[in-house]
């Protein structure tokens, strides 16, 4: 797009007055960028069809760099939900997208994040319906929040419940863990590690209904472990179900230079941010069965099993180690502090 | 006038499972007394009749000697009704109300149990398990209370016929002695090899062969009274080596069991105090300096980097009959592997330490309260006793804490060195070192530690102290524990607790002069936010007050700050000093550690890692293998020293801080002019303790406590007790370690004197 045309290169408060500036940067760059018959209505909602039970999920982006190696807010503004949806069983298909902007954006970039939500949304099979843009002043955010809801229909396979975990159960990765928080980090502080590190964030949805038209109800849970890391997700679990969680330090993928950047900083890969993660609770005997399904889908070649649910330990995450130690894992609370002496 | 009268006498204090009843019994056979004992749960309770002189003079004796290993915290002799009685009987114990009276730790063998087993023509020659009521296990085989033998593991051996006569014979040492057994009726030793393979020794032999397993190189897994040793030769240092490859232990140093005093000190120069150490009931490990080593023992194996060592004498019937056979010394250390608690069961052990011993010397007494053994020091200079780690011998009781509160309370301590201290009646018990609670396996025993302290007295908590850390294992089960019993919970700041250790176990509490607490150590969670750890505080009648501390620094990366000293010497470093860290990072390192400080928030006072920064400046250390390394090596290189040739790296600045990069930066100007390492580390030093000497005047105060992790350095206790001792009342912790384990305690006291007042 050609900015020049717009007649305007930053976004500033008359953009979110509701008036005309509005009107024109709505149909300048947004409508015209998401055109669908749902929106094209520019109704101040959109009325759509499901025919069957529906997932909802909302979720705001407030990451900071806006624009970090492997993806923008855009993209994860759009992953995110579609995830959280998919987490629940269910085949997303709309989203709303609703922007606080800071006054002074580059139009540039607000284009470039718009463009990343448009490709984004195009490749997870998801329509734009309804939106919102507001534009506060200059100090009152940090250049772009974004807000998406997203509306699924649930595949009727699907059983995804806490309830149906049992002792036993086998705990699955899709892939690399830590990579999301780790190049978001090392970005914002400045950090110059000799290779770079890319987020991960992508859509998992279509590999997460694969697995339940072929799995169904054996799947027990579906965790996408966003903030706080596997360790948070994984304490919820154990103290959701009264069960033990074990999980094997030796098996938790963790690509080789997220680990030396971790070990450099200090941190606990298991307490760091995901985006393209999920982990899957099922069955003991489909176990397998899972990992190699996931590992021929390009989003899950480095499925593997990292855990089990057990009886002993209720309410705790327990790591062992290579050498027979065995540390216990609890959620993050607040940033992680130091407890040694 | 000979008119009869009857007195009732009450003891309380560390009296039963000592032999209080049996000596009571033959005291007033000797004084023509009759009557009765008994135990109940509040001590021992004697009725008495006969003439009052008598009876005065018979409670005189039983007050002022009493038996060897007993303590009387108090005593009481009321005149009452008189009674009848046809002679002087030993009432059996029952169990009426709850437990109020101190449990009792584990005793060394005594002299009379090592003469019977050494005797060819004793019953029990031979038989490891001898003991009689001043001496054996207790604590740790106790399952509940009083301290009965049907409320311990021994109940698993019913007493032969000879044994019961010892047992009910009033002139015998075994007259009452719960822990009776002998080789008949007893329990079992047997020796396995890591496949499982039991090999054959009668019980005159077992010992020899075990003697000849650990001559050929073998590491050993020996069942001690109190839980797994791991030993082997410490002349070999081979086998040494093997043991720190399998136990994945690469310096920390081993403690060395001699087998005799006369053997150490060919090895060793002793002092009075460390032999006095040594061979007390409580038979810690205590660590003996020296100054160049002449015997035999792989002392650079043993104790890597070190002028002192670990070493203890055989302090169980198993540990002398072997010692007995043995010609070397050997490495005794805590049957666990990878931070694991010390094992005591008979199947853990072989699943755990097979991989690493290759043979099992076990038996099948039950141990309930497993126990590592305690470590004691001695200062050089003023022999200021510290305790290292407060474990058997000295665990679970805690005396000359004046506690009077209706409240039963429990405090769960701190993280890495976890102890629990609970107030349920009227005396205040404290568990022994349970270890780093990051293990799950510690956690266990933590959680299971605290329910039976629960049990035992059947007393609720109302009040559960944690520390303020929000991630301590402690604090977050301190949290579901209050939840439970619907207790108060109270968060308590570290070093606060540190504080309160110190002036608890002085009484300082009772004064209203005020006293400056200094308080160093790793880390602690602040009441800022910020990981505290060089801090001076002023106690004021139920207040303690944040003072003054060492000027913020960066805390970098996490745990990993504490466990690599170079870190904190990156940390600490000015621009100007940017060259003493090209050796010790990679280029990618210092371009992103750089970038951290300049944008790091988290700070920290830590003293503990000022110590890291030194030893890593000096190149002593830059990565720790086991806590404390940095500083403890630091310490090690000093063997004496002269306050008259000693100099300030820096002094309190105007504001009242610690100028704590100042103080590194022109220690750091020595370094560069080629001072030895003696002689800056004896200045470090020496700075460090006349800041408390400054603190202390600025603040006008002449009581100063001391407390923290840094305090286990004995050097610095010595200069601060030369520097001090005339014009200030100096206090340490005492019959408490210094570092963590005191927070359990200091909680306590923190809660009583300056919540709850
Ligand atoms: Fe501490
Ligand atoms: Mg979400
Ligand atoms: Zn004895
Ligand atoms: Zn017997």
């Amino acid at each position: 797009m050609d900015t020049t045309a717009l007649g305007f290169n930053t976004i500033n408060l008359g953009h979110g007055s509701g008036g005309v500036m509005t009107r024109d940067l709505l149909d300048k760059i947004i409508f015209k960028t998401f055109s669908n018959p749902y929106l094209n209505q520019k109704h101040d909602g959109s009325i759509v069809h499901f025919n069957n039970k529906i997932a909802i999920s909302t979720d705001s982006f407030v990451v900071s760099p806006i624009f970090f190696k492997g993806g923008n807010i855009g993209e994860l503004a759009v992953h995110g939900t579609v995830n959280d949806v998919a987490m629940c069983g269910a085949i997303p298909k709309y989203l709303s997208l609703a922007f606080i902007v800071e006054e002074g954006l580059k139009i540039e970039e607000f284009i470039t994040i718009v463009n990343a939500i448009k490709l984004a949304a195009d490749i997870s099979g998801v329509q734009i319906i309804t939106g919102d843009t507001k534009v506060v002043e200059r100090g009152k955010g940090d250049k772009i929040f974004i807000n998406t809801t997203g509306f699924g229909e649930v595949n009727p396979k699907a059983n995804i419940s806490t309830d149906n975990i049992k002792v036993g159960d086998k705990i699955i990765v899709n892939g690399f863990v830590a990579q999301h928080g780790m190049a978001i980090m090392s970005q914002r502080e400045g950090l110059e590690f000799e290779s770079t590190i890319e987020s991960d964030t992508t859509n998992l949805n279509f590999l997460v209904n694969d697995l339940i038209d072929e799995f169904g109800n054996k799947i027990h849970l579906l965790r996408d472990p966003t903030r706080g890391g596997l360790a948070s997700v994984l304490s919820e679990i154990s103290q959701d179900t009264n069960k033990g969680v074990t999980i094997y330090e030796t098996k938790i993928p963790l690509e080789k230079q997220v680990a030396a950047a971790c070990e450099i900083l200090g941190l606990d890969a298991l307490y760091v941010a995901n985006e393209g993660v999920f982990i899957a609770i099922v069955d003991a005997d489909i176990a397998n069965a899972v990992v190699e399904m996931m590992q021929k889908d390009e989003k899950g070649k480095n499925a593997v099993c990292i855990g089990e649910i057990t009886s002993g330990h209720p309410n705790k995450v327990v790591m062992h180690n290579e050498l027979g130690g065995k540390r216990i894992v609890s959620p993050l609370i607040g940033e992680q502090l130091p407890r040694i002496c | 006038m000979l008119i009869q009268k009857t007195y009732k006498i009450s003891i309380s204090g560390q009296v039963q499972g000592v032999g209080f009843r049996p000596y009571v019994y033959s005291l007033a056979t000797e004084f023509l007394l009759t009557g009765t004992v008994s135990n109940n749960e509040e001590g021992v309770i004697i009725f008495v009749s006969g003439l009052k002189k008598v009876i005065f003079n018979f409670y005189d004796k039983l007050i002022q000697s009493p038996p060897p290993v007993s303590i009387i915290n108090d005593s009481r002799i009321n005149q009452i009704e008189y009674r009848f009685f046809d002679e002087f009987k030993i009432m059996p114990s029952k169990k009426s109300s709850r437990l109020n009276l101190p449990l009792t730790p584990d005793f060394a063998i005594c002299d009379n149990c090592k003469n019977d087993m050494h005797n060819p023509k004793n019953r029990r020659f031979d038989y490891p398990f001898t003991t009689c009521v001043n001496c054996g296990p207790r604590w740790a085989i106790t399952e509940t209370f009083p301290f009965e033998r049907n409320h311990t593991s021994i109940d698993d051996f019913p007493m032969c016929e000879a044994c019961v006569e010892e047992y009910t014979k009033p002139i015998d040492r075994r007259f009452h002695s719960q822990t009776n057994t002998c080789q008949t009726c007893g329990i079992k030793l047997f020796l396995v090899d890591n496949s499982g393979y039991k090999l054959e020794a009668s019980k005159h032999t077992l010992f020899k062969k075990v003697a000849n397993i650990l001559s050929d190189g073998n590491i050993i897994a020996i069942k001690n009274t109190s839980g797994y040793l791991l030993c082997c030769n410490a002349e070999n240092e081979h086998v040494v080596q093997e043991l720190r490859d399998k136990k994945n232990r690469p310096h920390k140093p081993f403690a060395v069991l001699y087998p005799s005093l006369d053997f150490l000190k060919k090895e060793l120069q002793l002092n009075e105090p460390h032999v006095k150490s040594l061979t007390s009931t409580e038979r810690p490990i205590t660590i003996i300096p020296f100054n160049n080593y002449k015997g035999n023992i792989a002392i650079h194996k043993v104790a890597p980097g070190l002028s002192q060592l670990g070493v203890m004498l055989p302090y169980s019937g198993i540990l002398q009959l072997l010692a007995n056979e043995l010609s070397f010394p050997i490495v005794a250390t805590s049957g666990n592997i990878h931070g694991s608690p010390i094992i005591s069961k008979n199947d853990k052990a072989f699943e755990k330490l097979k991989e690493v011993a290759d043979y099992f010397l076990q038996h099948n007494l039950k141990v309930t309260h497993p126990q590592d053994d305690s470590v004691v020091k001695l200062s050089n200079k003023f022999k200021e006793k510290v305790l290292f780690r407060r474990s058997r011998g000295y665990a679970p009781n805690y005396f000359n804490a004046s506690i009077n509160s209706d409240k039963k309370i429990i405090a769960l301590g701190a993280h890495l060195k976890s102890s629990i201290a609970f107030y349920p009646n009227n005396y205040l018990y404290i568990s022994q070192y349970l270890g780093n609670l990051d293990n799950y396996d510690v956690y266990e025993r933590f959680t299971k530690t605290t329910l039976h302290f629960i049990d035992l007295f059947e007393q609720k908590p109302n009040v559960v102290l944690v520390d303020k850390h929000p991630t301590y294992h402690s604090t977050l089960y301190g949290i579901e524990l209050a939840q439970q019993h619907d207790a108060e919970l109270f968060k308590i700041q570290h070093h606060k607790a540190h504080f309160a250790s110190v002036l608890g176990e002085h009484n300082l509490f009772t004064f209203h002069e005020p006293v400056l607490g200094v308080i160093w150590d790793g880390t602690g969670y602040g009441d800022d936010g910020h990981i505290w750890g060089g801090e001076f505080f002023k106690y004021q009648p139920h207040k303690i007050e944040r003072v003054s501390h060492f000027e913020y620094f960066n805390w970098l990366a996490g745990d990993k700050m504490s466990k690599a000293p170079k870190l904190s010497l990156l940390s600490l470093s000015n621009s100007d000093m940017q060259s003493v860290l090209k050796d010790k990072f990679s280029d990618e390192e210092l371009t992103i550690y750089q970038s951290l400080k300049k944008n790091n928030k988290l700070k920290t006072s830590s003293v503990g890692r000022l110590f890291d920064a030194v030893a890593s400046l000096l190149n002593i250390c830059d990565i720790n293998t086991y806590e404390g390394e940095a500083a403890i090596l630091l310490e090690n290189y000093i063997t004496d020293y002269n306050l008259d040739d000693c100099k300030l790296y820096c002094s309190i600045l105007d504001k009242n801080l610690i100028p704590t990069e100042k103080l590194l930066y022109n220690l750091h100007l020595d370094v560069k002019e080629g001072h030895s390492k003696q002689y800056i580390i004896t200045n470090f030093l020496y700075t460090l303790a006349s800041i408390i000497f400054q603190m202390a005047s600025h603040q006008k105060v002449k009581k100063i406590a001391c407390s923290g992790g840094v305090f286990q350095n004995t050097t610095l206790i010595d200069m601060i007790k030369e520097i001090g001792e005339n014009k200030y009342k100096l206090y340490f912790n005492r019959n408490l370690a210094p570092n963590d384990e005191n927070i359990s305690f200091g909680q306590i006291m923190y809660y009583l004197h300056c919540l709850n007042s």
